[in-house]
């Protein structure tokens, strides 16, 4: 027996107050005081766990969600495009056998809107025979010509399918809007499902929540199917990039699924065939997973109005040489247009009643419909019939008698444009919040998956919830909130995990030769710029105790050094003035400098988050933590100085973290490789620096100096260790650049550099030395063999380390040439 | 008769193109009044990949890859073409006895043949083609209530023909119809737009037509490739209007694609990667064999 579904009346107690609204369906409460049957043992937890119970098992939610970096982008934001995820700790419990008939229902949907796609796109006999108007179709910006006598892999072109659906306040589910195209969001249901485990996990169980796995598994199965090469075939998830609103889900459902996450111009169609650009070269593609709008796939055939992404798709997927999922084309069944004539669709090609009903919808390209649609203007929702035209919906019942009038006449001219809705009352869930239960609206988007010849349903959904509620529209772009949705079961679900199984017996594979080109780039940039941010840190962190001390000559030597290194790096400004205060903590903290400490972080998280999917989530949340570090208020005087010193080491200690899980962690692929070879380059150049800008060459440079570049190097205590505390000019040179025992000079550098480009890809091409290994030969080679008492004779020096500066960005640019030149722009031939 | 064809598209790039894929419509398809006796289409350098198939309107369209780094892309079409005409190919009937214009809306409606069904798709907004008030009121001067269908469409090439300059440097290839229709000037796609967005905005079914021209002193629009159009009529099928030259095509005319506009039917389109500047060079020639 379920104890989430025993019969036995709850009550919700105080501490808690709920006060579902007249005049909509709660879900919880089936009554004044009486609550539903299935939510009693939730109930019984809640109470139990009171606000404050709940809001500390909360605390760990939202930790979750903090540091797995969940997102979702918002449009038109200008400050800032990335928002955490918001989940409510409170899931919506929905009864099996109920869910039962959603599953059907949506199930049925699915199928049926794949057989409409299968003629709009072959025969057309729903045109023909008058099923379907031929303007909603022939009109419609999203019928796809060229995809027209296309046969996908099983004539399967609805691969997924999404459908939002609502409660009205008989206890009717209603269809609201069918996704077609690419549905987001399983992969936040998903993410919900791992945080609420987390939070609720004794309720979890005892509801027997049906699990979400067996549907990823479908999905997998499926996707392999399509391949038109069996074995062990190649899937990527095509996504459009990082300032995409579900960014998020495509990086985590790649990771989770196991496909690589790639760009438009990460794939390339040689000879008919769609490859993946990599540093090993092009390797097939099998399956393309697409979350990416159709008319944006293929710019020689289906010419979006941009240069996105993969010229010869069409032609590669006419021939069958990759699959597409969804298939192309099939935006045109999320038209609200066609919703309206789906009940007569599914009587004349299923047989069948639509078990779930559209909410009453009228397309006004049909002049009863249109006329119909006048008169009841003041109970619908308009809505586009087709992209073609894009606005928001309209609320009949919001508009004045004048902007009624206006609307009719806009209308009238382009009647084709427009789909009227029944508004709904839209069923109520309780929400957390300020330790108060408060009713929301509530819609539920639900998925299902092609599998075996019919579909297959998450059992559950992406629970989306309104901001207050007296809104209509329920979205994530308006600021809405999600929840996670149970499935509750009478007896435990089997145990699941996608991790487990696998199709088969797997060869063994230690190459990691997929690393595309632009993510190789990537992470690269991103050990330069952790480098680059490492150097600034510790030059501040030199100064900042030194910025009280009295000016005597060593101090002021000291502080011109730092200004000297701090400017070639653009951090402070040239000059010989005394480094003061402000503009150390305006270094440090000024969120609008191009280049303070602050800014830096940002933008090294902001590039570490163009490679979620490469990176572990625990070296995630290490730049994550050091971004926020960094967003704190300097506290008054006289905190300040201290108050940095403890954020800069605290800095320091996160790079260092970074720097280990990297070493540790990171399987020793081209990825790792590309990461440590931006950060040994940055860092040989940096050390470089400090000793052309920290020590200068007009004079022999004093002790001072030579102490501060030896401790911004990190290599003071080594020094100690060796020459006591006798300092001299040509061993602490000798030990920042030749010495390759040295973890930090130039020439330990150096010496993984070389082997880090003998291991490249392109490295040993049939006749001669490829330019980058002669330029990390010859770098290493010039540190070997220059002498110790050489380094004393500036005029040599200042050649020397000119020379390594020189050659280091050669062999910068080198790499970028030969590895990342990918990228050129398309151009359109006209 | 039988006339043959050449027609060349040359791209000289300033920096090298690595891959390119383009997408060319250059067989004339085969239509009442012609019929293609040979069509070879040489591509230089040497696609590694290459295939012909027939687009959603029914023409030939041949779609190839090139691979090899190249600066310059020659694209040659050269099409030996029987152009039949005698009573039965060449139009027009009598324009007074043609329907009158509003019937046709009506039925295509109510009709149930497949050509009607086939015609319907051409009734719509299509990307080079957004009907509109303006071009509903320009077209409304001549499709005045109750003209016959084939009067009214000639009262409107003409009046197109005349009300226009012919300019090549006044229009681009993504000149809108509405700017066309302010500056009263523009060469033959606009004014195969201009005619087909009218009649669409009075609910008749208009294809755009691509092709060339068989050129003499008296037409423009022979130098390089033609566009036309049709406007469908259930009685009589597709009639063929040249806004460009005020004549109804026959005889000289080479039919080599329709669609619902340029976009469906662009003799040659492409992408590349890379190549920096690019310049284009289009030459075509129509000439009865030197046999004839």
């Amino acid at each position: 027996m379920n104890p989430l579904l025993n019969t036995t009346a709850a009550e919700l107690r105080t501490p808690w107050t709920y006060q579902p609204m007249s005049g909509f369906y709660d879900e919880m409460m089936g009554g004044v005081g009486v609550v539903r049957p299935h939510w009693q043992t939730l109930v019984e937890s809640l109470n139990q766990a009171g606000p404050s119970g709940l809001a500390e098992r909360w605390r760990e939610g939202q930790r979750l969600i903090r540091d797995n970096g969940v997102t979702y982008n918002v449009y038109g934001d200008p400050k800032k495009t990335e928002r955490p995820w918001p989940l409510d700790p409170v899931p919506f419990l929905l009864e099996g056998s109920e869910w039962a008939k959603i599953e059907s229902a949506i199930a049925q949907r699915a199928t049926l809107l794949n057989q409409v796609l299968q003629d709009l796109y072959g025969p057309q006999e729903l045109l023909k025979k008058n099923r379907l108007p031929a303007e909603l179709i022939f009109g419609h910006p999203g019928f796809l010509r060229p995809c027209s006598g296309i046969t996908p892999p099983g004539n399967i072109w609805l691969h997924s399918y999404s459908a939002d659906i609502a409660r009205s306040p008989d206890g009717n589910w209603w269809v609201l809007a069918d996704r077609t195209q690419a549905p987001s969001g399983s992969g936040y249901a998903l993410e919900n499902r791992l945080v609420s485990l987390r939070v609720l996990p004794d309720v979890f169980r005892a509801g027997n929540v049906q699990r979400l796995a067996p549907f990823f598994q479908a999905y997998k199965d499926m996707l392999r199917s399509l391949a038109p090469r069996r074995e062990n075939p190649r899937i990527v998830l095509l996504t459009p990039g990082p300032f995409n609103e579900t960014w998020f889900e495509h990086a985590f459902l790649a990771r989770y699924l196991g496909f690589s996450l790639v760009e438009g111009g990460d794939l390339t169609v040689r000879n008919n065939n769609v490859y993946l650009k990599t540093l090993g070269g092009l390797l097939p593609v099998d399956v393309i997973v697409r979350r990416q709008d159709d008319t944006f796939c293929d710019p020689l055939e289906l010419r979006g109005d941009s240069m996105l992404g993969i010229p010869g798709l069409v032609q590669a997927v006419w021939s069958g040489n990759v699959a597409v999922a969804n298939a192309l084309g099939t935006g045109l069944a999320e038209s609200s247009g066609l919703a309206a004539f789906l009940p007569a669709l599914s009587r004349h090609i299923l047989g069948e009643e639509l078990r779930m009903p559209n909410i009453a919808t009228w397309w006004c390209g049909e002049s009863a419909a249109r006329q119909q649609v006048e008169n009841r203007l003041g109970h619908l929702v308009l809505k586009p019939a087709s992209p073609a035209l894009d606005f928001e919906p309209i609320f009949g019942a919001r508009l004045g008698p004048k902007q009624r009038a206006l609307l009719i006449e806009k209308i009238k001219a382009n009647p084709a444009a427009y789909v009227a809705q029944e508004q709904v009352s839209l069923s109520t869930v309780p929400v957390a919040q300020d330790g108060r239960l408060d009713p929301r609206h509530l819609v539920l988007r639900v998925f299902a998956v092609a599998s075996g010849g019919g579909y297959a349903v998450m059992p559950g959904g992406l629970t989306r919830i309104s901001t207050s509620l007296d809104s209509l529209v329920v979205s994530m772009q308006h600021g809405g909130g999600s929840k996670d949705s149970w499935v509750l079961a009478e007896t435990p679900a089997p145990p699941f995990s996608l991790l487990r199984r696998s199709a088969g017996p797997l060869p063994v594979s230690r190459a990691t030769f997929d690393l595309p080109s632009r993510v190789a780039d990537n992470l690269y940039w991103l050990g330069r710029y952790l480098e680059r941010f490492e150097t600034a840190v510790r030059t501040v962190r030199v100064v900042l105790p030194r910025l009280h001390q009295e000016a005597d000559a060593p101090a002021a030597a000291a502080l011109q050094a730092c200004r000297n290194i701090l400017a070639e790096g653009g951090w402070v400004k040239a000059g010989d003035e005394r480094l003061n205060e402000d503009e150390i903590f305006s270094t440090i903290l000024d969120a609008e400098l191009k280049t303070s400490l602050r800014a830096s972080c940002r933008d090294i998280r902001r590039l570490a988050r163009l490679l979620r999917d490469r990176i572990s989530a625990d070296a995630w949340r290490v730049l994550s933590q050091l971004e926020k570090q960094f967003t704190g208020e300097l506290p008054p005087e006289p905190l300040r100085n201290s108050w940095s010193r403890e954020l800069l080491d605290n800095a320091v200690m996160s790079l260092s973290a970074f720097s280990g899980l990297a070493t540790e962690n990171m399987t020793r692929g081209h990825g790792w490789r590309f990461l440590d070879m931006g950060r040994r380059l940055e860092r040989a150049m940096q050390t470089v620096l400090l000793v052309r800008h920290g020590l200068g060459f007009v004079n022999e440079p004093g002790e001072a100096e030579l102490h501060t570049v030896l401790e911004i190097a990190d290599s003071s205590m080594t020094y100690r260790s060796r020459y006591l505390n006798s300092m001299q000019a040509d061993l602490a040179l000798d030990l920042l650049l030749l010495d390759e025992g040295n973890p930090r000079s130039a020439a330990y550098q150096l010496s993984k550099l070389r082997k880090h480009v003998d291991r490249l890809p392109e490295s040993h091409p049939p006749s001669g030395t490829p330019r980058e290994a002669r330029l990390a030969l010859s770098l290493l080679t010039s540190v070997q063999l220059a002498e110790t008492r050489d380094l004393v004779r500036l005029p040599w020096l200042n050649e020397f380390t000119g020379r390594l500066e020189g050659d280091l960005a050669l062999l910068s640019d080198t790499i970028s040439r030969v590895y990342f030149i990918h990228q050129l722009p398309l151009q359109a031939r006209t | 008769m039988t006339v043959s064809t050449t027609h060349t598209t040359t791209y000289l790039y300033s920096d090298p193109v690595s891959i390119c894929h383009t997408e060319v419509h250059l067989a004339p398809r085969d239509c009442p009044h012609q019929r293609l006796i040979s069509h070879e289409l040489s591509v230089t350098p040497n696609p590694a990949f290459r295939v012909s198939r027939r687009d959603y309107f029914g023409n030939e369209i041949t779609i190839f890859t090139i691979q090899e780094p190249h600066q310059t892309l020659n694209i040659t079409a050269r099409n030996e073409i029987e152009i039949r005409s005698g009573p039965e190919y060449s139009f027009p009937p009598a324009a007074a006895q043609t329907p009158p214009w509003e019937q046709i809306p009506r039925e295509i409606r109510t009709g149930k043949t497949d050509e009607i069904f086939r015609a319907s798709e051409f009734l719509y907004r299509s990307p080079f083609v957004r009907p509109s008030p303006d071009c509903e009121a320009y077209g409304r001067q001549s499709f005045t209530p109750g003209r016959p269908l084939l009067e009214a469409s000639l009262d409107l090439c003409h009046r197109i023909f005349s009300d226009f300059r012919y300019d090549p440097r006044a229009t681009t290839i993504s000149t809108p119809v509405a700017e066309v229709l302010a500056k009263r000037s523009g060469v033959c796609q606009d004014f195969a737009h201009l005619m087909i967005c009218c009649a669409r905005s009075l609910g008749l079914p208009a294809r755009y037509i691509s092709g060339y021209l068989r050129s003499n002193a008296r037409t423009l629009g022979g130098e390089a490739s033609h566009a036309w159009c049709a406007i469908f009529c259930p009685e009589l099928g597709w009639l063929e209007f040249d806004p460009t030259n005020d004549v109804m095509p026959a005889g000289n005319h080479v039919t080599i694609a329709h669609g619902r506009d340029y976009s469906d039917v662009a003799p040659v389109v492409g992408v590349a990667l890379g190549g920096g500047e690019q310049l284009i060079n289009v030459s075509v020639s129509v000439l009865p064999p030197a046999a004839n």
